[in-house]
């Protein structure tokens, strides 16, 4: 098959899935019922408004409710679905409305999501720069002393809760407070439980403490980001302010620690086999009868083949950063997407909960598409 | 059966014991599991878990733990069981030692919980419901990938797709979203958190096992089988099914390892609401968030203890990984036993 029927197919193929997760998602929004997600929209329970109010309140929100037999449910479900298709693909995404914040659902994601890229880049260059060097050096030398250590250290990422990670990470280096970093509001308070090690802050992103010293056109307090670009890291740069720069970085450390933890294992186990696959090819052998130093041959005959399906590690990174994030986001306190989503799910937030399961399924597809056709453009065979 | 008899012939020339192929193949098996060191070790300490956690189901006194029904919170309540004179220290927190009383040999949380009596109580509810959900998503999936598998075509695409629509969404939020919905259903969040899991883990077996039976259906002996008369159905269940099965019991013990992970993690977030998250009921992810609690408040200004209490975060946490890494090794030794191919 050629290259662009490949792509076209694989394409196409995005499309029932697409539909699909839509009427995954609806079935969420089904399953939720007017009452929760009444209760998502109006968190004053004290208040007793009449049902018919209610529903009411649920239309205008975009919800179609009636009153049967003195209980608030949901009519007309097939149009419902075609509106709430409808909504999602303009991106007309609801309100989250009291918890954790008030705003337009798209305009929050807006503003928490690059907290979520700026700790998902940082774990994936922290990964792949341990697990590059690693994986060729394990792989190179299999079932050696040093490989069974980087399997035990494997298996350790898959048997570890990442939650339970981040909080013993805190245990052990905690400080709660900007902690001899400067500027902090609440000073050097160390938590952990190793000297002089417990220095770094593990609650959020740095930004909490900005809200009363930041100068004017640095900080936005509507949602507690830094302006322009809401990554922390890179505003105090371009603001050229090294100690917020500084706050910054200590404040990733635990979190991105964290996260490349959980990715580590998988990314390292799958390196591990590609060289050990490699290493059995015959021109291998030939390049060792070549008289080829051994160093060259893992360098340039093993490790270039074996980086080759290394590339599906993309999507295997993706998925495990999108899941990794979650708990990590909730155990630092750090907002980011995944934080949002947590918040928006235990309040009801139907609207909250529906998109960012839906955002989170297409960047998903559209990295596995992207892996699929860069895989089948490196490697011909794959085009069946 | 013909095989019988020659089996039998030939292990009577060679003078050995003879057995039926099949408990010799069992033997084998056996013999190539209990090669891998780690894995008999990893064995041994998951039955050592598997039967704490039976015998806090059948008889929770034993142990120790009041015999209680997972609605009933009051006998797990923490000030029930805590309330011994003078074991508590001047901040309310146990700490680890032998000064109070065998159930407080590793501390207490800051609820005064004992540690030790809440791991051991908690294993009841989180293998007995680890192996619920595995099991039934197996068999869900297992049945449904066979028979996709096996039909191909549309069946076989329509599967793929539905599949495809489960992964592309982080489990995690599936299953959070996906609890959250159904609890208005069942009327119960406990409930709806584990139809959410089995929802959500049905497609891996799916996948796994139409796999398996794409390769097995195109071998020999199922077409010498569709020769000799054998329907769709009895070759998808006598002929196929058998063959599929090996793998999947191997996917299940590493997975029983993964959905305990799940569930402490679920517990930690507090999603599956007041029957979970609720500090009197025990549940190792549960456990551990109630010790973190003492420094997620001191950002609000409570410092609970001074050093930080440490022990309700890293007792339960290694008394889970501990659990976790021994599955893991046994379902690899398992996987190595099972596929002849990679035996020693």
């Amino acid at each position: 098959m050629e290259l662009k029927y490949f792509i076209l197919r694989r394409s196409l193929v995005i499309i029932p899935t697409l539909m699909g997760l839509t009427v995954i998602t609806f079935i969420l929004l089904w399953g939720l019922g007017p009452e929760l997600i009444y209760r998502g929209i109006n968190s004053s329970p004290k208040v007793n408004i009449p049902l018919s109010q209610q529903a009411l309140i649920l239309s205008q929100n975009g919800f179609s409710a009636a009153v049967v037999n003195g209980k608030l449910v949901f009519t007309n479900p097939i149009g419902m679905y075609f509106n709430f298709v409808s909504d999602l693909f303009r991106g007309n995404w609801g309100y989250i409305i009291g918890q954790p914040l008030t705003a337009p659902t798209l305009q929050a994601i807006e503003f928490y999501f690059p907290n979520t890229i700026q700790l998902a880049v940082g774990a994936t260059v922290m990964a792949l720069l341990i697990a590059m060097p690693l994986g060729t050096y394990i792989g190179a030398r299999p079932n050696s002393a040093s490989d069974q250590v980087g399997r035990i250290f494997s298996l350790s990422g898959y048997a570890l809760p990442a939650f339970w990670l981040g909080l013993v990470l805190i245990v052990l280096f905690g400080n709660n407070g900007t902690a001899g970093f400067g500027n902090g509001t609440s000073g050097n308070t160390p938590v952990g439980i190793i000297p002089y090690l417990n220095i770094f802050p593990y609650f959020g992103n740095g930004t909490e403490f900005l809200s009363t010293t930041a100068p004017k056109g640095f900080f936005s307090s509507t949602f507690g980001q830094t302006l322009p670009t809401h990554i922390f890291l890179i505003d105090s740069l371009i603001a050229g302010k090294l100690n917020y720069f500084v706050i910054a970085l200590a404040h990733m450390v635990l979190p991105v620690a964290t996260v490349t933890y959980g990715v580590l294992a998988g990314i390292l186990r799958f390196i591990r086999a590609g060289m050990v696959d490699a290493s059995g090819q015959e021109f291998v052998k030939t390049a060792r009868a070549k008289g080829v130093p051994e160093g060259q041959v893992i360098k340039k005959h093993i490790r270039k083949n074996a980086l080759l399906p290394t590339v599906t590690v993309l999507g295997l990174l993706i998925s495990g950063l999108l899941g990794g994030v979650v708990t990590v986001e909730i155990v630092f306190n750090y907002k980011g997407i995944g934080w949002l989503a947590v918040q928006a799910a235990l309040n009801y937030q139907a609207w909250g909960i529906l998109a960012i399961t839906f955002l989170f399924g297409i960047i998903l597809m559209v990295t596995n598409l992207i892996v699929d056709v860069v895989y089948a453009f490196m490697d011909p065979r794959i085009r069946y | 059966m013909v095989e019988d008899v020659i089996g039998t012939d030939l292990l009577d020339i060679q003078g050995e014991k003879s057995y039926h192929p099949r408990t010799e193949q069992l033997l084998a098996t056996a013999r190539s599991f209990l090669s891998y060191k780690a894995s008999v070790v990893g064995l041994v300490i998951t039955a050592i878990y598997f039967i704490f956690a039976l015998v806090d189901w059948v008889y929770p006194a034993i142990l120790g733990i009041p015999a209680a029904t997972f609605n009933n919170m009051t006998t797990y309540s923490p000030f029930a069981i805590g309330t011994i004179s003078g074991g508590i220290n001047n901040d309310g927190i146990f700490r680890p030692g032998l000064a109070h009383g065998f159930p407080y040999l590793l501390g207490g949380t800051i609820f005064n919980f004992p540690l030790l009596l809440g791991m051991i109580a908690s294993l009841r509810f989180d293998i007995g419901y680890s192996v619920l959900v595995v099991f039934t998503g197996a068999a869900i999936g297992s049945s449904v990938g066979v028979i996709a598998g096996y039909l191909g075509r549309w069946a076989d695409e329509l599967l793929m797709r539905l599949t495809d629509i489960f992964f592309s969404i982080p489990f995690l939020i599936l299953i959070i979203a996906f609890s959250l919905a159904f609890t208005s259903f069942f009327n119960s969040s406990l409930t709806a958190m584990i139809v959410a899991l089995i929802i959500v883990w049905w497609p891996t077996y799916a996948r796994l096992s139409r796999s398996l039976a794409l390769s097995t259906k195109s071998l020999n002996y199922v077409e010498a089988a569709t020769a000799a008369g054998s329907s769709k159905t009895r070759n998808i269940f006598y002929h196929v099914f058998p063959n599929v099965l090996s793998p999947i019991f191997v996917q299940i013990s590493l997975d029983l390892g993964s959905v305990i992970l799940i569930f402490a993690t679920l517990a930690f977030l507090g999603v599956a609401g007041s029957q979970i998250s609720n500090y009197t009921f025990p549940e190792l992810g549960q456990l551990i968030s109630s010790g973190s609690s003492t420094f997620q408040t001191t950002f609000t200004g409570v410092h609970l203890g001074t050093p930080v209490i440490w022990w309700p975060i890293i007792i339960p946490g290694i008394f889970l990984l501990i659990f976790t890494v021994s599955i893991n090794l046994f379902g690899d030794g398992l996987r190595d036993a099972l596929d002849p191919r990679l035996r020693k």
